[in-house]
């Protein structure tokens, strides 16, 4: 058993089994952040200089098009700001693109529909078959694993993907960001893109064949779609200061909500990330999504702390959200208590294209030393 | 005079998924029902029709583990129609909180179930859905088996017959408009409502919430809609939506 220690400049700890420290107790997050992320990172006038030539170069290729880009949005905090940028700053003709899970909140849907009609957008939905959706997620929640979220986050990348590639649209704009998705720890759960994996996962557990359950395969992710359909995901914000607080009041203004926690707008999510991992795993994400606001200067180490010190679940609401996920699932609290007792278990019990993507990355990592 | 008509989502099963159809036919799939009502739920709406619309035309009767774990999600009013045959059903779908049952082709199959469940439970719990489409010649006929069987029978007939049967509200749909967003059909909802003292809901081709004014002028006691609740701007994109009490206001549809 190792002993507790905590970073000296974020909230990263322990928790992390694989966390390391220098001799000042600063982890390995906070070097990644500076070593790796923070040259790639431009919230400066370079990022708006390349911004400006990206969105020039998106306008010049996509005269004929209705819509310039698409956008996947959740109704949560970064695709929604994306969407604003998009339209009030970068003057882009988008289609924002909404996979839905099944899962939404109301509050996702509210804001959603808020931010649509205040900046004038148009909407399509790809909604999930819920039935191979519930079928997929049962098999996540009864594999053991860590990260129950793969089903949801690989529909909505493939599915935004492939609603680009059948509609000849080029641009996907992404919300992802390092200002305030600096730090993940790979210990915490395996990534949700890889195919193998999720095909694997509900191969053991599944019940149902999927039929119309989007996916993409490694291949399509690194060849087809970037190469043969020359599809660009463009991650907007990280060309641009972006603040997780100034987003979200310009947000309000849109007759946008706050719903409580990264990624809360889905009800899974919040149950998954505020119940499930820290009683079966130990873990609370909400240290690597603090640390990653510590690292870029949103918040002060003290706030992250302090953020910590909150209750995410009054009692009440968490014996609504356990008895909602379970009735949705149609899986019994006998059950779900047995998996929660159960081992836990790793991607590394499941089949997934861990290796190939290792040697995608050597090989990578060789030709970039001679270019 | 304060004035607050009912403003009703109507939702259709399909198996364990919703759809929304057009003119009855053209299965859209939309999504989960478990969801979709807790969201409903969450914003507050006054009533909730759910239509299982394959009971009948697959020879089944009501799902009730299904109509189990929806009612869990919903504190409003529910009213469930759909493949019900038989009183047991009756007594089964109240008994799982739902407040309402609406029977299409039992009511025409069956008159005596009506008038059992109606003396049993109360006019209130029993609604009957009056699916009508309109004919070459221009006359309306009721039609039973989700739109697919026509009976030739006449609506306002049909209507009056519920009435005396024991009845307590009339759903009155237009198979024609159904799913088009195109407005209510009023000169049906008129005929239909000034022959009968139930109240009647007009349901097909609500677009706008201005629609709902219209059906509510045209002598409907409240309004109910699919595609206006469940589709987003001009893709039809699957959101689930309501009209603030302050837009419903703004339409004339509540008075206070």
């Amino acid at each position: 058993m190792k002993q507790y220690q905590i970073c000296t400049r974020c909230i990263m700890d322990t928790s992390d089994p694989e966390i390391t420290f220098d001799e000042n107790g600063v982890c390995n997050h906070c070097h990644n952040f500076d070593v790796n992320i923070k040259p790639t990172w431009r919230p400066d006038e370079t990022g708006k200089e390349m911004l400006e030539k990206i969105v020039e170069k998106i306008k010049r290729e996509s005269q004929k098009n209705e819509y310039e880009a698409i956008i996947g949005l959740s109704g949560g905090v970064d695709s929604s700001y994306l969407a604003y940028v998009a339209v009030k700053q970068l003057g882009l003709r988008v289609l924002p693109v909404h996979i839905d899970g099944g899962w939404n909140s109301e509050i996702a849907v509210r804001n959603i529909e808020n931010v649509c009609k205040s900046l004038g957008l148009d909407l399509h939905t790809y909604v999930v078959d819920w039935d191979e959706m519930n079928d997929l997620q049962a098999a996540f929640v009864r594999s053991g694993l860590a990260n129950l979220d793969v089903p949801q986050d690989h529909a909505f990348y493939a599915g935004v993907y492939k609603f680009a590639a059948d509609n000849n649209i080029r641009y996907v704009l992404s919300g992802s960001n390092w200002a305030t998705e600096g730090i993940l720890p790979p210990a915490w759960g395996y990534m949700a893109k890889d195919r193998r994996h999720l095909e694997g996962v509900h191969e053991r557990f599944g019940k149902m064949k999927l039929k119309t359950f989007p996916r993409i395969s490694m291949l399509e992710r690194k060849l087809y779609y970037p190469y043969i359909k020359g599809i660009k995901v463009v991650t907007v914000l990280d060309y641009m200061p972006y603040n997780k607080q100034d987003a979200m009041k310009v947000l309000e203004t849109l007759g946008w909500r706050y719903y409580g926690g990264k990624h809360f707008e889905s009800r899974f999510t919040k149950f998954f990330q505020a119940y499930y991992l820290p009683t079966k795993f130990g873990y609370d994400k909400r240290r690597a999504h603090l640390s990653s606001l510590v690292v870029s200067g949103q918040m002060t180490r003290e706030q992250a702390l302090a953020e910590m010190e909150t209750e995410q679940y009054q009692p009440d609401e968490l014996r609504e959200d356990r008895e909602y996920v379970l009735r949705k699932l149609d899986m019994s609290e006998e059950e779900f208590e047995a998996i929660l007792k159960a081992p836990n278990r790793t991607f590394r019990d499941y089949p997934s294209s861990h290796e190939y993507l290792e040697v995608f990355r050597k090989i990578r990592s060789f030709f970039r030393k001679f270019m | 005079m304060f004035h607050r008509p009912r403003v009703i989502p109507s939702l259709l099963l399909r198996k364990n998924g919703l759809v929304k159809t057009l003119k009855f036919k053209d299965q859209r799939y939309i999504g989960d029902p478990i969801n979709a009502v807790k969201i409903f739920n969450e914003k507050g709406v006054d009533e909730l029709v759910l239509l299982d619309i394959t009971a009948t035309t697959d020879k089944r009767g009501p799902n009730l583990p299904l109509l189990a774990r929806i009612a869990a999600e919903a504190f409003m009013p529910m009213a469930y129609g759909g493949g019900i045959t038989q009183f047991e059903e009756i007594r089964e779908i109240l008994r799982l909180g739902y407040e309402k049952v609406i029977m299409n082709t039992s009511a025409i199959e069956n008159a005596e179930l009506i008038r059992e469940a109606s003396e049993c439970f109360g006019s209130q719990s029993i609604v009957i859905s009056l699916d009508t489409k309109k004919n070459f010649f221009g006359n309306y006929h009721v039609m039973t088996h989700s739109g697919s069987n026509d009976t030739k029978l006449d609506p306002v007939q049909f209507a009056q017959e519920a009435e005396k049967l024991g009845a307590g509200e009339i759903l009155l749909y237009s198979v024609d408009k159904d799913g088009t967003m195109s407005g209510y059909d009023l000169s049906l909802i008129k005929k239909v409502s000034e022959a009968v003292n139930l109240p009647v809901v007009a349901c097909g081709g609500a677009g706008r919430v201005d629609d709902f004014a219209a059906a509510l002028h045209a002598g409907a006691a409240a309004v109910s809609a699919g595609s206006l609740f469940v589709f987003y701007g001009k893709h039809k994109a699957v959101l689930i939506t309501f009209p603030t009490d302050e837009e419903l206001t703004k339409a004339g549809v509540f008075e206070s």
